[in-house]
């Protein structure tokens, strides 16, 4: 399994390599700037969290990003700024978020799907945004935290994921195994 | 599977002797984990093409320089001392903005990098750069949060070749590096310690009087801390330390009013340095530490508080 990540330029995208690398999975680490058809070579894709404020209009900066959306058939998994892009890319609303989080948030699993599979109801996880994205249609709300309802989300029509928390740091429980999860919808 | 320290060392001694052949090479030393790791990892590749120089910058920590020499010889890695702390002081003088702080400390070392080099007749400087330190420095959409002072710039000016054997590593592995290069596990485990040292420790200008007062503090919180640690009241830190924060209060020292400055403590719990956690310090070692910072140093300090914020939102150095 190859994975692109296609760097929104997180403080924690290398993490995001390093999490994959620890799996047995190759993964490289892409600018926004890569043509799509490159992409489509992965079996994966990933768009890492960044700085850049999707719900103020940022979204310009993202590059090539929506014709990945719209070309990658593969599973694909937004993080915190990727997430609410993802949202953002299939008509949600990007917005500053009601309660921004930074450092540890307890995550609530509404619904474990694949992706929280053999994980407990709760545990905690860090993140780190000050935006978030709400009413996505087409998509299901799998987690959420006690001030933001949209925690994780997943597409009903395609293999396409999000997470807004980081499952890639150190500090969140179960990250490794949240990614582990990821790996295994992209092999079946 | 987890990192392999063994396979990543056979490749990085064929990736530095690639890089830099027949010619010489230096690399600045300061005694942290990062440095040493690629010190010996250069002794190995480059055997006496290599110089490891230990800057003095008047910022390191409590004899440092002794402490270095002698754990590094350890190692089987010799070491020249460059006395720049003029150089340092001078470049600081007035500069309160930490990111100027920051570059003028990066701006400092190229000058000692360059008289070394030319007298070691070097073309490459190695620098033992981490992930944290490239990715927290930005570039392109990636926001700097701060400058690291061995990223970025450095040796176009210098007209020396970079080479960045731990460019890919995070602190834990580094530390898997060392302990299977045979280093002194108190060498490899060793709590980080900044580039540019004191200077990110010391809020506002950076005088030698201040360097002085927070280096005193860092080695108190150190004491204390190792100490409680080692009585099994508290796990050690992933690193712990002290700030000189310019803010005064009021306090009465012998009857007599006292208005002096304030010492923040930080302790945090980490693996990578990516995202950190304050530690739960008992109140009793917090309070050993502010008793003993407040009578050694009552000159300057009377008030000591201590740090309970997480990174993000903090970064665990202040600057």
């Amino acid at each position: 399994m190859n994975v692109a990540i296609v760097d929104f330029g997180s403080q924690w995208t290398h993490r995001i390599h390093r999490t994959l690398s620890y799996l047995d999975a190759g993964s490289k680490i892409l600018p926004v700037t890569t043509p799509a058809s490159e992409i489509k070579k992965y079996g994966a894709l990933i768009l890492s969290g960044g700085a850049i404020r999707i719900g103020l209009g940022d979204g310009k900066q993202t590059g090539n990003a929506r014709e990945y959306l719209e070309t990658f058939e593969g599973p694909t998994m937004g993080i915190c700024a990727g997430q609410q892009f993802i949202g953002m890319h299939f008509g949600g609303k990007a917005q500053p978020a009601a309660g921004p989080e930074y450092g540890k948030v307890e995550l609530i699993i509404d619904d474990k799907d694949e992706l929280f599979a053999g994980l407990p109801e709760r545990f905690t996880v860090w993140a780190s945004h000050n935006d978030e994205v709400v009413g996505t249609p087409g998509f299901r709300i799998l987690a959420h935290s006690k001030d933001c309802s949209n925690h994780a989300f997943k597409s009903l029509s395609r293999q396409i994921y999000g997470c807004l928390f980081h499952p890639e740091v150190e500090h969140s429980e179960h990250g490794s195994e949240i990614y582990e999860n990821f790996l295994k919808i992209a092999k079946k | 599977m987890p990192f392999d320290a063994e396979k990543f060392i056979a490749g990085a001694i064929e990736e530095i002797r690639a890089s830099v052949g027949h010619e010489k090479a230096i690399i600045a030393v300061s005694g942290g984990v990062d440095s040493s790791v690629a010190a010996a990892l250069c002794a190995r590749a480059l055997g006496k093409n290599i110089r490891c120089v230990f800057v003095e910058t008047g910022l390191m920590r409590k004899d440092e320089a002794k402490k270095v020499k002698t754990s590094l010889l350890g190692a089987g890695v010799g070491l020249r001392i460059a006395d720049a702390q003029e150089d340092f002081f001078r470049a600081l003088k007035g500069l309160s903005d930490p990111e100027k702080k920051r570059k003028a400390i990066g701006g400092a070392f190229i000058r000692v990098f360059e008289r070394e080099a030319k007298s070691f007749g070097a073309k490459f400087l190695v620098q033992g750069t981490i992930a944290p330190d490239w990715i927290e420095s930005g570039s392109g959409l990636r926001a700097t949060i701060k400058s690291h002072h061995n990223v970025g710039g450095l040796p176009e000016k210098m007209g020396m070749s970079l080479v960045e054997p731990l460019r890919e590593l995070y602190k834990d592995e580094v530390r898997k590096v060392g302990a299977a290069l045979g280093l002194p596990e108190s060498l490899y485990k060793r709590q980080p310690f900044p580039g540019p040292g004191l200077a990110v420790r010391i809020m506002g200008e950076v005088t030698r009087g201040k360097a002085e007062t927070v280096r005193e503090a860092c080695a108190i919180t150190e004491e204390e801390i190792e100490r409680a640690a080692a009585e099994g009241k508290m796990a050690l830190p992933w690193q712990y330390f002290a700030v000189l924060l310019p803010i005064r209060t009021v306090g009465v020292l012998g009857d007599a009013r006292a208005y002096g400055h304030t010492i923040a403590v930080r302790a945090v719990e980490s693996q990578d340095g990516m995202t950190a956690k304050a530690c739960p310090v008992p109140l009793e070692v917090l309070e050993r530490i502010s008793d003993r910072v407040t009578r050694e140093l009552k000159e300057h300090v009377n008030r000591v508080v201590y740090d309970v914020t997480s990174k993000p939102p903090g970064t665990i150095e202040w600057e």
